[in-house]
């Protein structure tokens, strides 16, 4: 019954949008302008790429870990300009997966043309999409991907798994980031500065916004971890609550902007 | 709400498909009642009538309506020790139908790699009516309850998507799901659905309590058994209420004064009013499902009572109904209240339940 509902609704939809289109043909301005903007992520461990492959890296301390996992949402991109306005993408959720490459590269659509002075984004997934039945999430949002917590229901808006390899016996490093109830609500947001550089988007050209994602922040950040000491993350809390807090204010950075 | 979401809907018209397919089967049941008076596939699945004595269903009909060919494809789902990492644990391996789908004699049950969780494996059986499922909770639909034990590294430890793939790899699989959900790759929503038309269907509702009740033959209820209900009804109802047996509640009664091991729903919501709190079980078939608590420490239900009348420590989560102003903790029970009360409670047991072969685990030969 609900599809019925969401295919009447979907039909009105393309109707009004077919009878817009044909009434702005008509007009002398045309149709709003879009383009595309593209976003490339470089997931880096310090100045090291991370890789699956066991090589090991080094926090700030001095400590050294692998690592086995590493997954995250982007969700909720607003592209933001000078003025104070903005464009919001709709739907735009992003798995981000070490082991799928292909995953580092997405690309939003509809984005009316424009100078772009900032970009911000939801690392993690926002509390509206990860109530909903779980049963109707696909793609990114799936259940099926693995990133989803059945107990205390919701998404897992950071994985990062590995072995802390400076201890002895070596220790697992388990890292797993979400909740969206208060008073342990994950959902963060980072706005990495474009440094005075302007994304342009126009019609005919789609620039690329490529960024730095640096784990080593996960754990030096407001909050302070040593790997020996980092907890064992896997419900919301106050510890997952700090490491959020963590990655939303120093993990992203905007490493360049191709005008393309 | 989603866009990708409704375009996949419309793709993929799980509702169309059910729909067409109830249709389909509806018009051979008027066809083939006309002629031989045989019973329809909504009759052929158990649990889709609404008790008397029972609150409005929770999980409703409409929601998921049931079918012949889904309710059997969940019950093959539920038997299929294909869906653990090793392919020896099943959701049959723990929940076994003769025990109101309990695990007897185990406090903790092994899942794969002989592991151990922290939880007893639950009766099931009417989970039509429940809101929040696990001890804590902590699971809110049906549907969606299965992911747990499903995911569990101390229960069958499959990610959901090797489940998928599991099931997708497999013909015969992909043959059932087609045929009642349209073509297409076996998803989340087709795989949850279908297993939830036979939990959904684990219904009890037919003891010699119920037929009391409700004034059936059969419901006759001996001496003992009346002063053990009329016991019930002033000492153990506050929690364990209407003829489901619980109000749903969790609560702390009193087995432990710390909760180091299990914070029970503490484990959800965080706070420190609810350490120690545990979702009141029902009671139904409560004669066949021991070990009791959420841990199974108790062997007996008179351990259990005798836990009530004795043992309740404090704690200060500990339940309200059980600190009487002025009494010691806990529920005083003579021996002969004790005695009344488990011949109450053995009233509760539904053998057609316990026994019907359309619950246990399908033939191997389909």
């Amino acid at each position: 019954m609900k599809n019925c509902r969401f295919s009447t609704r979907l039909v009105v939809l393309l109707l009004t949008s077919v009878a817009l289109l044909g009434s702005c043909k008509k007009t002398p301005d045309g149709p709003p302008a879009v383009g595309t903007v593209s976003f490339a992520i470089e997931n880096m461990a310090g100045t090291k790429a991370v890789a699956l492959d066991g090589t090991a890296y080094t926090t700030a301390g001095g400590e050294t870990f692998t690592v086995s996992t590493l997954r995250y949402y982007i969700s909720n991109i607003k592209l933001l300009k000078n003025d104070g306005s903005s464009y919001a993408a709709p739907s735009s959720y992003f798995l981000i997966d070490v082991a799928k490459p292909s995953s580092a590269n997405f690309t939003l659509g509809n984005v009316p043309v424009g100078d772009y002075t900032g970009a911000s984004f939801v690392i993690g997934v926002d509390s509206t999409a990860t109530k909903a039945d779980p049963l109707q999430l696909t793609d990114a949002l799936n259940p099926a991907n693995n990133m989803y917590w059945v107990w205390s229901t919701g998404h897992i808006f950071m994985k990062l798994e590995g072995t802390v390899t400076s201890t002895t016996p070596n220790k697992a490093l388990t890292c797993h980031v979400g909740g969206y109830r208060a008073p342990y609500s994950a959902i963060v947001t980072a706005t990495p500065p474009f440094n005075g550089t302007t994304l342009q988007v126009r019609a005919d050209h789609a620039p690329q916004l490529r960024y730095s994602a640096d784990i080593l922040k996960l754990f030096d950040g407001p909050t302070k971890f040593t790997l020996i000491n980092f907890p064992t993350t896997m419900m919301p809390s106050a510890a997952s609550v700090q490491v959020a807090n963590n990655y939303a204010a120093g993990m992203f950075a905007v490493k360049n902007i191709q005008a393309n | 709400m989603l866009l990708r979401t409704l375009l996949l809907a419309l793709r993929r018209p799980l509702a169309h498909w059910r729909l067409a397919t109830v249709v389909v089967l509806g018009g051979a049941v008027a066809g083939s009642t006309n002629c031989r008076q045989v019973a329809g596939p909504e009759l052929a699945v158990p649990g889709t009538t609404q008790p008397a004595n029972f609150p409005a269903m929770v999980y409703g009909l409409a929601q998921n309506l049931p079918d012949a060919a889904t309710f059997e494809l969940g019950r093959a789902l539920f038997y299929d020790a294909r869906l653990s990492s090793d392919g020896t644990i099943s959701c049959g391996s723990c929940h076994q139908s003769f025990a109101a789908f309990a695990h007897p004699g185990q406090a903790l049950s092994p899942g794969v790699g002989s592991q151990r969780g922290t939880r007893n494996a639950p009766a099931l059986q009417n989970l039509r009516w429940r809101r929040g499922f696990m001890a804590d909770g902590g699971v809110l639909g049906l549907e969606l309850q299965a992911l747990a034990p499903l995911t569990d590294a101390h229960e069958m430890h499959l990610p959901l998507a090797d489940a998928l793939a599991k099931l997708n790899a497999d013909p015969a699989y992909r043959r059932r799901f087609a045929a009642i959900y349209g073509p297409g790759p076996i998803g989340t929503p087709q795989f949850l659905r279908a297993l939830a038309q036979f939990t959904a269907a684990l219904t009890s509702a037919n003891s010699r309590y119920d037929k009391y009740v409700r004034h059936e033959p059969g419901g006759t209820l001996a001496a003992p058994e009346l002063r053990g209900r009329a016991l019930f009804q002033a000492k153990c109802s506050g929690c364990h209420a209407t003829d489901l047996f619980t109000d749903e509640s969790f609560r702390n009664n009193g087995l432990d004064r710390t909760f180091a091991r299990d914070s029970g729903r503490a484990h959800i919501t965080a706070r420190p009013t609810d350490r120690g709190r545990f979702k009141v079980p029902s009671l139904r078939n409560v004669a066949r499902t021991a070990p009791y608590m959420h841990d199974g420490r108790l062997q007996t239900l008179a351990a259990v009572l005798a836990h009530y009348d004795h043992g309740v420590q404090p704690s200060p989560t500990l339940d309200p109904l059980l600190r009487p102003t002025g009494g010691r903790l806990g529920i005083p029970l003579t021996a002969l209240e004790q005695a009344d009360l488990l011949a109450f409670l053995n009233t509760l047991t539904d053998t057609d339940f316990l026994t019907d072969a359309r619950l246990a685990a399908p033939k191997q030969t389909e």
